[in-house]
């Protein structure tokens, strides 16, 4: 690091010497010592006195509500400190199986991924929400359901009142007035303060980790909160820097517990919120707020929240900057999303205008609409490369032409969509009554979120892509266009995972146009490949939740599941390709170019992935790209990266992820784990801890395309 | 100029930072006619391409591109270029005048800039700087002496040109290289300053930090990377010389 960068990061703020010590003991695990070690028993009552399984969702936040030890340490301005370990079981295991007969759960089962209504919750207050939920009660009377759930739905909101409180008193009791006034309106009152809001936000998300959710996501914060921030700052209330700093000790907040959540690899979390973008209405969402929350997150530098910032060509460049200056400590976000082609693909695919301008993301990057989505982003993955390889083979050995490989590619798609189509109309949602507290309608309607919301839409990724076109244009090139590599020996060697046949691999390797370099011959095979399974999602029909299949183009945790398999996975795995990709060889996160691929540069990449149709590709998944830290290294950097931001939004890409990297510290984080216990990386829909990693995430981030170097 | 005119190109890079203004992508023409004992670019001095063996394996540097081939490149990047454009730089790129005026004339709608050294031929270096938008002119060394026993030539033609071009109207600035006890002495950057300050225009003058990556890829050119000079000490970056003289100066 040269002098000039030293001066330059000398000149952004720090965290508080108050923040710091709040975040050295946090990542020192110091909290931990408040968690009780025993598992609350739900089970017995509920089975005492036979509660059905919405009660017992209820009876769940209840007891862990109760559960909690109220923690408040002395400088904490936004408090709650999860003392509850483990989420107890609500059934037996032999009921639990006869209650799924014959159905299926998503992933672990409790409701996930999703986005509450987090402007309309704070903005009415528990009590609000408990009111609602009791005019409904009587409107609805005679509803054997609505009553069930209603009421479950007040057992949850008294809780989380009764948490509050105690902790209100409490904060009393130490003589924290401040705290105490701040727990004593909010969530229970609409929030009259930022602050307030914060404290509310904390407790009520908190919440829905205590009742056994996970993935869930913060939605549009800087829209939400504004209100509340612009009111503080309007009446003299609060000084700037202080909101700042509150925002910030909440950010750190949500960091206390990441251990206790499920995931694949612990960051895995999808504590994800959005910032910037288009109001519902269609004026500039962005306000002070956005920056703000920016800054938070580049001085915070922890692995929550993961942010992501919408924008358009328009963007101002000075928040781009902003946003690039957090790009540039590598965290791996902001995720980057651009509204010019997200809100028509959202529209073209069944969302209102003003809901789709609305949009959020859940855990990773599938779009969302806060309040209003029960939608699973994520039922599975299609294999891209094994239907380009089952394809390649059997168009081969039938002596088909090319176009006809290309068709059996898209049969085959086909066919895994309808295969992962049939098994998510088995989905069976279980009971959320907190969740739906935060929801729109469902304490109006009496019903369940499970029972489904506005938008019900199911997602699926499309894993492998940048692989799966490029083996179909080796195939093109080399065995149709020039003849110069034999049908039968192409599949031996596949067969044979490349032994002895090191210069036909080569050939493959290098001599057939690659998808990041902005070369039709390629890119468009990879056009063809989305569109196809496009086409296979839209024939899946309905998913029998009313809603439909979005194809997306990310592959979370399926780019290594692909290649190597795994237990229990429906999808299939692929070995030897015909890019000269060897047998186990992972493929790329999300959008990139297949691994150690030739690729000109950033621009070019763009170019190469500018050119599919987001409208009917609209479930999200991010160009993935890295940048070396060396890039950063002059004073102009960080306005080449923001203009790049820009060039993005022209390119006609849906999303990107910019990593920032420095391979030699990856290594060294390998060799010496105790000197880089804070080294955060982008993984794929989430950053975490690289040494917190498994071995082989570790080395597929080490061996990406990094650029600028 | 014919789009049959081939010229070598060692590198095509994208998201250039220190190339202009803007988002840029960066040419890099093969061929020097310098021998700078900082040279960051090795394989950018022989003209024709040539086997790099790095300890990754061996690859190619150089590559020959039909004009009209780059230019047709070059052009279709211009969409995400709206707030930059492209760069030419080396090497020295006028090595190659009747290629990159080739070129040039068939770029459609995009900011050039040009990086030159400014040792051509007075006729080839004219020609080329019409056809750009913005020309970063290297001074290195204004002592002649000094100059040729760093960078193995007189600075005589590179000075006419640096006069030409001012006279041409052109917009273009000065850029110094910081080299620790070469370039960024005080005499070597007062004369700099001096010389900027009676040019037309008086262009402003950025400093560029030594980086020490200098010798990187001089192995893999089969080359010894062995410098005159100390590289450890920090190179100075004092913009009072060209305060004192009233010339916009900056250090990137």
């Amino acid at each position: 690091m040269n002098a000039i960068l030293e001066r330059r990061q000398a000149a952004l703020p720090e965290l508080s010497p108050r923040l710091a010590e709040m975040k050295r003991r946090i990542r020192a695990g110091e909290h931990h010592r408040f968690r009780r070690a025993d598992t609350v028993d739900v089970l017995s009552e509920c089975e005492r006195e036979g509660l059905d399984w919405t009660q017992r969702a209820a009876r769940l936040t209840r007891r862990l509500c109760e559960a909690q030890t109220v923690v408040i340490e002395p400088d904490e301005r936004i408090v709650f400190t999860r003392t509850v370990r483990r989420i107890p079981p609500l059934y037996r295991p032999e009921e639990m199986e006869k209650l799924v007969a014959g159905r299926v759960f998503h992933e672990l089962g409790p409701i996930s991924n999703i986005c509450a209504d987090w402007g309309m919750a704070l903005s009415q207050g528990l009590l609000a929400r408990r009111a609602a939920a009791q005019a409904a009660r009587v409107r609805l009377a005679g509803d054997r359901e609505a009553e069930t759930f209603l009421d479950a739905a007040v057992e949850t909101i008294d809780a989380v009142l009764d948490l509050a409180r105690r902790y209100a008193e409490a904060a009393r009791a130490v003589g924290r007035d401040d705290l105490a006034e701040t727990l004593e309106r909010a969530p229970a009152h609409p929030a009259a303060s930022f602050r307030q809001a914060l404290q509310a936000l904390r407790l009520c998300h908190a919440v829905l980790w205590l009742s056994g959710h996970y993935h869930c996501g913060l939605g549009r914060l800087d829209q939400y909160l504004w209100p509340y921030l612009e009111a503080d700052l309007a009446e003299g209330r609060l000084a700037p820097a202080e909101a700042q700093e509150l925002l910030e000790e909440f950010f750190i907040g949500l960091n206390k517990d990441s251990d206790l959540y499920p995931g694949i690899q612990q960051g895995d979390n999808g504590q994800s919120l959005m910032l910037g973008g288009a109001r519902r209405d269609g004026g500039d969402g962005v306000n002070p707020l956005t920056a703000m929350a920016l800054e938070a997150g580049r001085k915070v530098a922890l692995i929550d929240p993961k942010i992501n910032l919408r924008v358009t060509r328009e963007t101002d460049l000075g928040l781009l900057a902003k946003g690039v200056q957090l790009t540039r400590i590598g965290l791996g976000f902001p995720q980057w999303c651009n509204d010019e082609v997200i809100i028509p693909g959202l529209v073209a695919a069944g969302y209102d205008l003003e809901d789709a301008r609305d949009y959020t993301v859940a855990a990773c990057w599938e779009f969302i609409i806060p309040g209003n989505g029960m939608e699973v982003v994520n039922i599975g993955a299609a294999s891209m490369p094994a239907a380009a390889d089952r394809a390649i083979r059997a168009g081969l050995q039938a002596g088909e032409g090319f176009d006809r490989i290309l068709d059996r590619a898209g049969a085959d798609l086909a066919e895994q969509v309808r295969g992962l189509a049939e098994a998510s109309r088995k989905l069976l949602l279980p009971p959320a009554p907190w969740y739906s507290v935060l929801m729109d309608g469902c304490l109006e309607r009496g019903r369940d979120l499970s029972h489904g919301l506005k938008y019900n839409n199911f997602g699926i990724h499309g894993a492998g892509s940048a692989n799966a076109a490029d083996a179909l244009a080796a195939v093109r090139a080399l065995v149709y266009d020039q003849r110069r590599v034999d049908p039968a020996r192409l599949i031996r060697a596949l067969d044979s995972d490349f032994e002895g046949e090191e210069a036909l691999r080569t050939e493959l390797r290098e001599g057939a146009p690659k998808v990041g370099n902005h070369d039709d011959a390629v890119d468009g095979l990879l056009v063809e490949l989305f569109d196809r399974f496009a086409d296979a999602c839209a024939a899946a029909g309905d998913n029998g939740r009313g809603g439909r299949y979005r194809p997306g183009a990310g592959s979370a945790m399926y780019y290594v599941w692909l290649a190597r398999g795994h237990e229990g996975m429906r999808e299939p795995t692929v070995g030897a390709t015909a890019d000269g990709r060897r047998k186990g060889t992972f493929f790329s996160s999300s959008l990139a170019p297949s691994p150690d691929v030739q690729v000109r540069g950033p621009l070019s990449v763009l170019q190469s992935f500018g050119k599919l149709d987001y409208r009917r590709v609209c479930n999200g998944g991010p160009l993935t790209m890295e940048l070396a830290d060396s890039l950063f290294r002059g004073t102009e950097a960080v306005e080449k990266v923001a203009l790049f931001i820009r060039a993005f939004a022209r390119s006609g890409c849906q999303q990107m992820q910019l990593n920032t990297l420095n391979v030699d510290t990856l290594r060294d984080a390998q060799r010496h784990p105790e000197r880089h216990r804070n080294l955060v990386v982008r993984v794929w829909g989430w950053s975490g801890y690289f040494c917190e990693l498994d071995e082989s995430y570790q080395n597929q981030i080490i061996g990406r395309h990094i650029y600028g170097a | 100029m014919p789009a049959s005119v081939t010229g070598v190109v060692f590198d095509i890079r994208e998201l250039t930072i220190h190339d202009g203004p803007g988002l840029r992508t960066t040419v890099f023409l093969k061929g020097c006619p310098l021998r700078c004992a900082w040279c960051h670019n090795p394989e950018g001095r022989p003209r024709e391409p040539q086997v790099l063996r790095a300890a990754n394996g061996d690859r190619v540097a150089g590559r020959s591109y039909r004009a009209d081939e780059l230019a047709t490149l070059l052009n279709r990047q211009a969409p995400l270029l709206a707030d930059g454009g492209v760069s030419f730089s080396g090497g020295e790129p006028l090595m190659q005048p009747a290629f990159l005026e080739a070129v040039l004339e068939r770029l459609e709608g995009l900011h050039v800039v040009l990086g030159t050294s400014g040792f051509a031929p007075v006729e080839d270096f004219l020609r080329v700087v019409r056809r750009c938008d913005l020309v970063l002119f290297d001074l290195k060394l204004i002592d002649p002496e000094a100059h040729r026993r760093w960078t193995g030539a007189d600075n005589r033609l590179i000075l006419d040109n640096l006069e030409r071009l001012a006279d041409l109207g052109l917009d273009y600035l000065i850029r110094v290289p910081l080299v620790p006890g070469v370039t960024d002495t005080e005499a070597n950057l007062r004369a700099i300053a001096r010389h900027a300050r009676a040019l037309p225009g008086r262009p402003r003058v950025e400093l560029l930090p030594y980086n020490r990556a200098a010798g990187g890829k001089y192995a893999a050119c089969g080359l010894e990377w062995r410098p005159d000079y100390d590289e450890t000490v920090p190179c100075r970056t004092d913009l009072t010389p060209f305060h004192e003289l009233q010339v916009d100066a900056r250090v990137l």
